[in-house]
């Protein structure tokens, strides 16, 4: 199936009014994968990272393409207020990234999709401790592997990874599919082979 | 006034159109005047010009000698009647230039001057009315705003507004482009007539700004090139208050164009033009007019809103700057205020700084990390309750201290684990995680 219009054959891209899910723990290249997607966005206005832990290094968005006037972080760290900020971001900003801090309950992340797509502005969701309710997400993607290229036994130094993500969701015509992409820390983030259909929980290639 | 008012006051009156093109013309001998003794001379319209002259103080001797030089030079090409303002910066010089005499008028302090003058000087009518309804009638009152307040209640605009009123004018928002921008066309055939120039104009400047726009940018200044069939090359810059747009850089280009050539300032003919643009500006979009400024006002007034439910210090952007770590390396400053002067120079070489990529996570303060090692390599670290096992690993890249303080070194090592790629800094024997590749 080559038809899922979230994963075209070079980039993983947003589309305004539609929710992506990241979902994985930290340390899998989710941040990277995420930034990269709202290059394209900040090339047209401003974006915005909400940050939760206060740990976003704003040098890696730069290296994905994002340019330093067009990137707004936001920090917060409180679960109450979260919502709020979140909804205030959505009412008038194209591209938010937002990382979902753990207790959030299940019907504030849905009003906040409804409200991204009434708004039709793209919005990314990384939640921090759990999953996205089911459905949320026009596409999920769950990082399931990372492989690193460049370090060996003292020499060398970070120079590449490969992640394996499992895509799945509405923008996936309901089908699960392994996709991996390949991240040499330039300014792109490249899908470079969409594996075969998988069952559930099953890491193809 | 407008025209129905004048011919309601004075029927028998004869209504002209403007003719910048003529104008333009008329005021070629002038800037060329004025450029013969300073360089960089920026025509913004038929008949204003701003012309930077630090760099001509010192050549001359003094402000008094550069002014006086300039005077001069325009009353014997135009005669009496130019205006001449000096300031710290270009609004404070248009409106002083505005209220000179004969004699050129010198600003001491740009935002005393601005003060006293009225909030009409900012031209924007709307803007301007709202003050009014407000109560501010003049830039003091004006500047004496809070800015955060300001840019809560008017967006870009009122913070614009704000700047200008303190005396800033409009914040450089130098963007580096991937390629040399500037575009050129070459003319087999030299261009002689002056639809011919027209028609050169008006497709070179809708092809600059189609490549603005693929980048998100305008530009506030563009340098205009033209090279005769003789050789000869004439350049002039014209800057505007706000971006260029397709429409004002073509009639732009034109009337220089058509001045030169009617001057008699291109021997032969045009055989290249180039149109190099300078001082880009975010604000140019690839979207239409009027959906490009409602968006960004959208996109301010919603972080604005973030900013007034968080606080100033949670709403942040950061700029680049030098240092050796990715902590070093960003210089952050409130959304809204302009941002500093780095701290470190990004341009020096800073030997012993960490490899990139960079880690897209990096903790506020250095997290403590349980290492185990074995015969000098490291082969497990403590994440939480569990132990991973360190899968490969990079480094160390050492960081000397300040030794003549007591500062020991600090070596940095790059660590991939089962759970994922790690920054680590190896201080007083105790290993810290500085970084996450995520």
């Amino acid at each position: 199936m080559e038809n899922a219009r979230n994963v075209p054959s070079g980039h993983l891209t947003l589309e305004p009014g539609k929710v992506i899910g990241l979902v994985g723990p930290p340390g899998l290249g989710l941040t990277r994968v995420g930034l990269s997607m709202l290059a394209a966005s900040a090339r047209t206005g401003p974006v915005v990272y909400l940050d939760v832990r206060g740990w976003m290094n704003p040098l890696a968005a730069w290296e994905a393409g994002i340019s330093p006037e067009r990137l707004v972080i936001v920090r917060c760290s409180d679960r109450l207020l979260w919502p709020k900020a979140a909804a205030a971001l959505l009412e008038g900003i194209r591209a938010v990234y937002a990382e979902v801090p753990a207790g959030v309950r299940e019907p504030v992340v849905r009003r906040l999709a409804a409200l991204a797509r009434s708004r039709r502005s793209a919005l990314l969701l990384r939640p921090l401790g759990g999953d996205l309710p089911a459905g949320v997400a026009y596409v999920r993607y769950q990082g399931r592997e990372v492989t690193w290229e460049g370090p060996d036994a003292g020499h060398g130094r970070l120079e590449g990874r490969r992640l394996m993500l499992e895509a799945s969701g509405k923008g996936m015509s309901g089908i699960e599919r392994v996709i991996e992409v390949e991240d040499d820390g330039a300014d792109v983030v490249r899908m470079v082979s969409r594996l075969a259909v998988a069952p559930a929980g099953r890491v193809a290639g | 006034m407008r025209r129905p008012e004048a011919e309601v006051l004075c029927p028998g009156g004869t209504t002209l159109e403007q003719d910048h093109a003529a104008e333009s013309l008329a005021f070629e001998p002038v800037a060329s005047a004025v450029e013969g003794l300073v360089p960089r001379v920026e025509v913004s319209d038929p008949g204003l010009l701003f012309v930077p002259i630090d760099g001509a103080i010192r050549y001359y001797g003094g402000e008094g000698a550069v002014v006086a030089n300039l005077a001069r030079a325009v009353r014997d090409v135009a005669g009496a009647g130019g205006r001449i303002g000096l300031a710290g910066g270009p609004f404070a010089a248009r409106w002083a230039a505005a209220v000179a005499g004969e004699e050129p008028f010198v600003v001491d302090d740009d935002r005393q001057f601005l003060a006293s003058l009225d909030v009409d000087v900012l031209g924007k009518e709307e803007l301007v009315a709202t003050f009014r309804w407000l109560g501010i009638g003049t830039l003091g009152e004006l500047a004496s705003l809070p800015r955060p307040a300001m840019l809560s209640r008017f967006g870009q605009a009122g913070l614009h507004a704000h700047r200008l009123a303190s005396g800033e004018d409009r914040r450089p928002e130098p963007r580096d482009l991937p390629e040399d921008p500037s575009v050129t066309e070459r003319f087999e055939e030299p261009l002689v007539l002056l639809e011919q120039v027209g028609f050169a104009a008006r497709a070179l400047s809708h092809r600059l700004m189609e490549a603005m726009k693929e980048n998100g940018v305008a530009p506030h200044r563009v340098e205009v090139s033209a090279r005769a069939a003789d050789g000869t090359v004439r350049t002039r810059v014209w800057r505007s208050a706000d971006p260029f747009t397709d429409e004002t850089l073509t009639e732009r280009v034109w009337w220089q164009l058509r001045a030169w050539n009617e001057s008699a300032g291109i021997p032969g003919g045009i055989v290249q033009l180039t149109l190099a643009p300078a001082d880009l500006s975010g604000e140019g979009r690839q979207l239409t007019l009027l959906e490009d400024v409602s968006a960004r006002i959208e996109a301010e007034r919603a972080v604005a809103r973030v900013q007034a439910l968080l606080g100033p210090d949670a709403v942040l952007e950061g700029r680049p700057q030098g240092g050796r770590d990715p902590i070093e390396q960003v210089r952050w400053h409130r959304w809204g205020d302009d941002p500093p002067a780095f701290e470190r120079d990004p341009g020096a070489p800073w030997p012993g700084s960490t490899p990139g990529p960079s880690p897209a996570l990096v903790p506020p303060e250095p997290q403590l990390l349980e290492v185990e090692w074995d015969g000098g390599m490291p082969s497990r670290v403590r994440m939480r309750s569990r132990w991973e096992p360190v899968l490969n690993w990079a480094g160390p890249w050492r960081k000397l201290g300040r030794w003549w303080q007591g500062e020991g070194h600090v070596d940095r090592y790059q660590m991939v684990t089962s759970a994922g790629a790690l920054l680590c800094e190896l201080r007083d024997e105790q290993m810290y995680v500085i970084g996450v590749y995520d």
